[in-house]
């Protein structure tokens, strides 16, 4: 009978290849290992209302509440939860794991040094990000861009450019929304022979347009969505977003892409820099590009996904997406001329336009 | 025992009265005296959008506002809204506060105080969003008018200043009445009686007695209510719509949209010293005016 040693060469080497096969094995089914048993409490940042409660039910509920995973929700306006995130920032820890914002915001809370930088090896389903999409501080979701949007029953010939809202037919019938005034900023410089990155040809057309049709001024989407039901206002520029979901509402509602371009925006996620969980943070982000998702949330709120797989069906895919000339003719934001002049347009605009 | 020996008796002794006012002080000292500091700081620093603030020692957040005529503008506007309904106020109170003082019966007093204070148990954005389903142009208001064939177009009620005024009265307006209601209590009827009974007609029982007695009632409320009327967030925004600008709103918009701290902690010390050294005018003006002509002057 032989004897073996606990030393013995042959026993040693098959710890050992079973112990290398073992790590090898773990060491490639790590992301997705850490991301399936990624449990715990999250807390996300986000904007309230309609928007909160579709990302619930295009996401939270289904892939992450109901996997074990306890989803508390901080909502408020997006000032207000970017403020939040900048006096956390010197915090040895913060209190946010995963906050919702726009690509613009999202620049803004980076270059303030308020953000984690995104490591795209911890999120497998990003490989399926439409080409372009991917930012190293800023993860989005879905995308949209700002058009025309008029009432056909008072307005047959459908408007080609932002200059038709200087139109002085449609005076006293033009809506403006408070809370994007930066988009009309952006279009009227373009409908003006501006840029993105030159918007000063913008004002003297602003100030033509309040002057020849008086704009009414709402707070929100929501009360421009009711002035637009109850016909006090034909026409508007407004993200195609929410043209679809208007129309879909029943709204006497219909888009045009304008002839000078639409103005890109994105909505996704940020880790903030101080992130107690960050590895839930990068599961709700991978879940987040599920197609699932992605297709749940396009179905809700009529903006198109970030991804490539969502697989859409054909006649909502129409509603969201634009065409390949739309989809070059859209004008991104820069950034960082935004963010330095933002609250100079901002006061410019409470001063000449709000009154 | 006299007056003094009781007095002795209640007061606390030795470290005794450190001990029981420390708790307050350090809340008040640590919530509300050092934040302030910190924002008359912020206000003397500079705005740079890159980086938020830059460390100084300036006064030119001040010397902007008070050299544009947009934020003048937008001061003299929250003053005129906190004088007028606070004015409005002192009026509409006055009869309710003394009707539910004179009130006899104990549960009907019991009802008619709660009465007053319903509209407190809620918050005040739910109670301005009711006010915007009354004014709106297909609200309460415009449909029972459009309906009753008054109007073929609706009336432009939301977003107004008028809307604004009616809006933080209604906030206010409690306050007034049960501060007036616990001054007139304590005034006794015989006092008016006596007038009475001496010739005076009711107009003089009111002004000579009963208006010159409740003035701490008046100069409770009326400061009460001018801190509201001036400090006033979610009516100007609810109601009075983007095109309304008042203080409160613009210290917010300035620090969460504009990012401007050191502006927006600067409006923030503005509105706060005219709210301060307006009450205390007030304050002062309408404790001189009572003492003029009340019956304890006279007595």
């Amino acid at each position: 009978m032989t004897r073996r040693t606990p030393s013995s060469p042959d026993r040693r080497h098959f710890i050992q290849a079973a112990a290398g096969a073992s790590a090898g094995l773990l060491a490639a089914a790590t992301p997705l290992r850490a991301l399936a048993q990624a449990k715990g409490e999250l807390v996300v940042s986000n904007w309230g209302g309609d928007w909160n409660s579709n990302v619930m039910k295009a996401l939270e509920t289904p892939a992450l509440e109901s996997n074990g995973v306890t989803v508390r929700r901080d909502l408020a306006s997006a000032p207000a939860r970017k403020s939040k995130l900048l006096a956390e920032r010197n915090l040895p820890r913060g209190k946010i794991d995963i906050a919702h914002f726009t690509d613009a915001d999202a620049f803004e809370l980076q270059a303030q040094g308020a953000l984690s930088e995104i490591d795209y090896s911890k999120i497998p389903n990003a490989a399926n990000m439409l080409p372009g999409m991917r930012n190293p501080f800023f993860v989005p979701w879905v995308y949209s861009g700002v058009v025309l949007i008029y009432n056909p029953n008072k307005i047959t010939t459908p408007p080609k450019s932002f200059a038709d809202l200087l139109n002085p037919a449609y005076a006293g019938r033009v809506g403006l929304i408070d809370q994007i005034y930066f988009n009309y900023l952006y279009a009227f410089s373009l409908s003006s022979g501006g840029t993105m990155k030159d918007i000063s040809k913008a004002f003297p057309t602003l100030l033509s347009l309040k002057s020849k049709v008086q704009p009414r001024i709402y707070p929100s989407h929501q009360q421009l969505a009711a002035a637009m039901q109850a016909e006090e206002v034909w026409i508007s520029a407004n993200y195609k977003a929410r043209v679809a979901q208007w129309e879909a509402d029943g709204l006497p509602v219909r888009g045009a892409y304008p002839a000078e371009g639409g103005i890109a925006i994105q909505f996704g996620v940020v880790i903030p820099k101080r992130a107690p969980n960050k590895e839930l943070a990068y599961r709700y982000i991978n879940e987040m590009l599920a197609p699932n998702a992605c297709r749940s949330l396009a179905a809700l709120t009529y903006y198109a996904p970030a991804t490539k797989n969502a697989d859409l069906p054909p006649e909502l895919r129409a509603q969201v997406e634009f065409s390949e000339d739309e989809q070059k003719r859209l004008h991104l934001v820069d950034y960082e001329y935004a963010a330095r002049n933002q609250p100079e347009w901002l006061e410019w605009w409470n001063k000449n336009i709000k009154v | 025992m006299t007056q003094a020996a009781h007095a002795s008796l209640l007061r606390p002794r030795g470290g005794t009265t450190g001990t029981l006012l420390a708790p307050a002080t350090i809340v008040a000292v640590v919530l509300l005296v050092a934040p302030l500091f910190l924002l008359l700081r912020y206000s003397l620093n500079r705005f740079d959008p890159g980086s938020l603030m830059i460390e100084a020692l300036t006064l030119e957040n001040y010397v902007k506002f008070f050299t544009d005529p947009f934020y003048r503008d937008v001061l003299g506007r929250t003053i005129h809204i906190g004088v007028v309904s606070t004015a409005v106020c002192v009026v509409l109170g006055f009869l309710p506060a003394y009707f539910i003082a004179r009130t006899q019966s104990v549960k009907m007093k019991s009802l008619l105080i709660i009465a007053v204070i319903l509209p407190l148990l809620m918050g005040n954005a739910v109670r301005v969003a009711g006010w915007m389903v009354l004014m709106g142009d297909s609200g309460v208001i415009n449909a029972a008018v459009m309906k009753l064939g008054l109007r073929s177009e609706p009336y432009r009620l939301l977003y107004t200043d008028l809307a604004v005024l009616i809006g933080t009265i209604s906030v206010q307006l409690p306050f007034m009445i049960i501060t007036l209601q616990s001054v007139i209590e304590s005034i006794h009827p015989s006092l008016e009686e006596a007038a009475l009974g001496m010739g005076a007609n009711h107009w003089q029982v009111f002004s000579r007695v009963l208006l010159p007695l409740s003035m701490p009632g008046v100069v409770v409320g009326t400061v009460l209510c001018f801190i509201m009327g001036m400090n006033a967030y979610a009516t100007p925004v609810l109601i009075g719509g983007p095109t309304f600008h008042m203080m409160a709103p613009k210290v917010y918009e300035q620090i969460t949209k504009a990012n401007n701290w050191p502006f927006g902690a600067a409006m923030a010390i503005v509105l706060m010293v005219t709210t301060l050294v307006l009450t205390m005018l007030s304050s002062w003006l309408m404790a001189r005016m009572s003492g003029h002509g009340s019956v304890e002057a006279k007595a």
